[in-house]
């Protein structure tokens, strides 16, 4: 049931990340689901993406909405029946688009039967499926994620009276990994879904799946060891299934996620993220090359995660704190912006709806190495809504029309699952996606333009990379290369318009042709390529040798 | 013929490359090496702990130096700052360096650093001496914030000096300065200050520029700018200073400083001669004594220097001073270092009537300046016999009666001014 193709699809696929329940309402109850998200396929196939990545769909009392599972092989009633994902999914494939599907592999809800039967007696035999203890000051060293929330890392449990360990909201509890039993029953989950036909799983929280006493509790040998095993287990019974590692770490500890390649697929590019909008704001090219400066090389099968904004907060978590403090003050003066170390904002308010900030942003996430997700809404600039607490302002319903509801729903506005944003500036009236599909010259239009020029060249996910550092350091130039293909990649991070001399000579006698207008610039020669570039304005250049 | 250009294309490749900053740091250097490296190490230190945010840009205007002092500062990366101090830089921090010419001139090397904080429109701009031995980081913001903050245009630091230190600002420049413009700013010719972009753009934009004198004091000719302008001026405290090295040369820093100071009386007597008294100007920081050192000066040669300049000089004197002021002036040429004396009310009337020979040149402006040295070295031997067991309450008490003697007297350097002998 894969979708045929080539190995490694992951290293030039365009991902769009969406929530079902945010999508599309079919039936009108003022949620989301299957069969709504079905019915948008052909939407996104025109986006030009090549997967869509679905965040957690499964059964849920949705306190973390839906990363707190409580069954793993069925369908949240809400977004309908697992014949409906089996639909969506068919017809995903029958337009040639994957699908990747969360799997929140560290904890589960209290409400998972596994865990009320762990907590309904110490002799309980899913008693060592979780983590317990009889006090609260085990594992020290580890830090405490939501800070905004959480206390501890340990719940005391009145029904078993003992403390049991958490990473995140203490409504989660997380799995014991240690417990052979929990690796069989995750890996019979996900063969479950990979039975079905998806073509791969974003692992969530994977840094925590292990406790040592004496250490972070994160990034353990021991965690690598179950990582490694279920890989194993999935190539070798549904070979080309991708998986994809969350874990919001330093490009060094992020590395060995890759192994030899026997552990992800992928994973995010956590750091990478915030010193973009950094970047952008100093107009500075300095935290973007730093940072991709310390990224370690990964194994050849294996590809980087890039994102500009997603369905969490925008994390400050790898910054360093003077980054921090310049990140909120440029990006979340209003502290209700804030939530944990992070932004909880979209990226057209992040960026002003500057449209050019915002081309410019999607430029760089086309451009540099890696797969690049979009965030659903963000290709139409949606805004988003502080004032709905934890992050759900980034999580309110896709503007379809300007009509009712904004074609989310024809349910009764009060009954939504959310509010939409009706605000002027960014609400459905004026950004939606019916009314940019109307006009060439908008952000939906430009988008898909982008998508389909980063398509038109392998270069771009697989091509290897290498930074020209023009005097300038407003300019970000890089060079990506993939066998006889070159591309060169100019961005202006100021919002003025600036000269740039790029030593191109060992590309001399090329002429380069923008690829986005197809015209010719002049051929390379001895002297550095002068270029003049407009505020926030980038260049792709494809070099022939002509 | 081509016309001659401030800034060489090479240079304005490298301000391109800057482009827009906050803040200009400026440098002048000529043959720098042994001293540059902690101005620059303590600049960038300054700018991460205290600027992290802002555009800074470090440029140095070099007058040729043949021992890769440009290099050094070019050289020098920010990143190395880490590693000492644990601040991280966000930004990019470019240092660039032009070669004006192949010998220091002063004035040309501020004029290109004012240039380039016109070109990359900085809201402040900052020159640092790069023999400055004894800066702290901090000395960059005491400087910079009264600009960027507080919309002052011109920052003049105070330094800590040791006691007998400063002795020609003491004696002549802050004394004459203050009577002549009417504030009290106790480095009017100082090596390190900060001015503002608007200040700085309409000094660059001044005819005199092509004046040599202007050129030779152009410090002190901002100073006075700023004074006589729509300007904010303020004082701002830093540390202790290290005796400038050029400062041995007295003939030159006299012509620098004292002819430049001459010089703008020309321009600026409709601004100065209306004003009597002083007033104080903003002083920012905690203000520190003076260091009590013993002086080591030859006072026998100091007496001996005035005494053959009266007597070699006095057909260059018959010219410049009154016959009052000549006849007692050889009189005191008399006197032992015991009993050596040259009053501050004398030491006020021979600068004025030397201020106002030198505005009807009498005689060449350069020997008028150059003749005022020997006399400058007899009112010296009195500073040092004053203030020789004096404490740095008495040093001050004396700097301001002398001041006091200065203001006073205006009226006197008007007379002599309107004389047409």
């Amino acid at each position: 049931m894969l979708l045929k193709g080539q190995a490694g699809w992951y290293k030039d696929a365009i991902i769009y990340q969406v929530h079902v329940r945010s999508f599309s309402d079919s039936n009108g109850d003022g949620i989301g689901d299957f069969q709504g998200l079905a019915q948008r396929l052909d939407y996104v196939q025109e986006l030009g993406v090549t997967a869509i990545w679905v965040m957690p769909f499964c059964p849920s009392p949705l306190r973390d909405d839906g990363y707190d599972i409580s069954d793993y092989r069925s369908v949240h009633p809400s977004y309908g029946t697992l014949e409906d994902f089996k639909a969506f999914l068919s017809g995903a494939h029958d337009r040639g688009i994957r699908v990747i599907i969360e799997m929140v592999a560290n904890h589960t809800s209290d409400q998972h039967p596994w865990f009320l039967e762990s907590r309904a007696s110490r002799d309980n035999p899913k008693r060592d499926w979780y983590v317990w203890s009889d006090t609260d000051t085990g594992y020290r060293g580890t830090r405490i994620i939501f800070l905004d929330t959480e206390m501890s890392n340990w719940a005391w449990d009145p029904i078993s009276k003992s403390y049991y360990w958490h990473r995140f909201f203490s409504h989660q509890p997380d799995l014991n990994y240690d417990n052979p039993a929990v690796r069989e029953e995750m890996w019979n989950a996900m063969k479950f879904w990979l039975e079905l036909g998806v073509d791969g799983f974003r692992l969530d929280a994977v840094p925590y799946l292990i406790e040592r006493e004496g250490t972070s509790c994160e990034n353990l040998p021991e965690t690598h060891e179950v990582i490694r095993e279920l890989r194993k287990k999935v190539d070798d019974h549904f070979p080309g299934a991708m998986l994809l590692a969350e874990a919001n770490q330093w490009p060094a500890d992020l590395r060995p996620y890759f192994g030899d390649g026997d552990e992800f697929h992928m994973a995010f590019h956590f750091p990478l993220m915030p010193r973009m909008f950094m970047g952008l704001r100093l107009e500075d090219r300095k935290p973007i090359t730093e940072i991709l400066q310390q990224t370690p090389e990964i194994p050849a099968s294996c590809q980087w995660c890039l994102f500009l904004r997603n369905h969490d907060e925008l994390t400050l978590e790898m910054v360093t704190d003077i980054e921090r403090d310049y990140m909120y003050d440029l990006y979340a003066r209003d502290k209700a912006m804030r939530l944990n170390l992070g932004i909880r904002r979209r990226l057209a308010p992040l960026l002003d709806n500057d449209r050019r900030r915002i081309e410019l942003m999607n430029g760089m996430l086309m451009s540099l190495p890696g797969t690049p997700i979009i965030y659903y809404g963000d290709e139409i600039g949606m805004g988003d809504n502080i004032y709905l607490g934890d992050r759900h302002g980034v999580r309110t319903p896709m503007q379809w029309s300007g009509g009712w509801n904004g074609g989310f729903s024809t349910a009764d506005p009060e009954s939504l699952y959310s509010p939409p944003i009706l605000n002027p500036v960014y609400g459905y009236p004026a950004v939606n996606v019916l009314s940019q599909k109307r006009s060439e010259h908008s952000l939906l239009s430009w988008m898909k333009h982008i998508i389909q020029i980063r398509r038109s060249s392998p270069v771009f996910g697989s091509g290897s990379i290498e930074f020209l550092y023009p005097a300038n350091h407003r300019v970000l130039a890089y060079v990506r290369q993939l066998g006889k293909e070159t591309v060169l990649v100019v961005n202006n991070l100021s919002s003025a318009a600036q000269a740039v001399e790029l030593d191109l000579r060992r590309y001399k006698g090329n002429i380069l042709i923008e690829m986005f207008g197809r015209n010719v610039f002049p051929r390379i020669g001895d002297l550095p390529y002068l270029l003049t570039i407009g505020p926030f304005q980038f260049y792709w250049f494809r070099l022939r040798r002509i | 013929m081509a016309e001659e250009m401030l800034l060489t294309d090479d240079f304005l490749r490298q301000l391109i490359n800057v482009g827009e900053v906050d803040i200009l740091v400026g440098l002048r250097t000529h043959n720098n090496a042994n001293t540059i490296e902690p101005v620059i190490r303590a600049i960038q230190t300054g700018i991460l702990q205290c600027f992290p945010r802002e555009r800074v840009g470090i440029v140095n205007a070099d007058g040729g130096s043949q021992d890769k002092t440009p290099e050094l500062i070019v050289g020098a990366s920010i990143d190395d700052v880490w590693s000492v101090s644990k601040v991280y830089a966000l930004r990019t921090l470019h240092s660039i360096s032009t070669r004006y010419a192949t010998s220091p001139e002063p004035g040309t090397a501020l004029r290109t650093i004012l240039a380039a904080a016109d070109l990359l429109h900085a809201k402040a701009c900052v020159v640092f001496s790069p023999d400055s031995t004894t800066i702290e980081p901090d000395w960059l913001q005491r400087l910079v914030r009264p600009v960027y903050n507080d919309n002052f245009d011109l920052v003049s630091p105070i330094y800590r000096r040791q006691k007998f230190e400063g002795a020609l600002i003491q004696n002549l420049l802050y004394p004459m300065t203050r009577a002549i413009y009417g504030y009290r700013v106790r480095e009017p010719y100082a090596s390190e200050f900060a001015i503002s972009g608007r200040l700085a753009s309409d000094f660059l934009n001044k005819e005199s520029w092509n004046d040599e004198s202007s050129r030779l004091g152009a410090e002190i000719h901002l100073t006075v700018a700023a004074l006589t302008g729509t300007y904010r001026v303020c004082q701002s405290f830093l540390g202790s200073k290290a005796q400038d090295r050029g400062a041995s040369d007295l003939v030159a820093a006299m012509r620098r400083t004292v002819g430049a100071l001459f010089s703008s009386l020309d321009s600026d007597f409709p601004l100065w001669s209306t004003i009597s008294g002083s007033q104080l100007v903003p002083t920012l920081g905690a203000q520190s004594e003076v260091v009590m050192e013993p002086a080591r000066v030859n006072r026998k040669r100091l007496r001996e220097m005035f005494a053959t300049g009266v007597a070699q000089l006095e057909p260059v004197f018959r010219s410049i001073l009154s016959e009052s002021t000549l006849s007692e002036l050889q009189r005191i040429a008399t006197l032992e270092v015991s009993e050596f004396n040259y009053p501050a009310d004398l030491w006020a009337k021979t600068v004025f009537e030397f201020a106002a020979s030198y505005h009807k040149s009498v005689i060449s402006r350069d020997h008028i300046v150059q003749a005022l040295v020997p006399l400058y070295r007899g009112r010296t031997l009195t500073f040092l016999l004053e203030n020789r067991d004096g404490s740095g309450e008495d040093i001050e008490r004396n700097l301001e009666s002398l001041c006091g003697d200065f203001e006073r007297l205006k009226p006197y350097l008007l007379e002599v001014w309107a004389d047409r002998k």
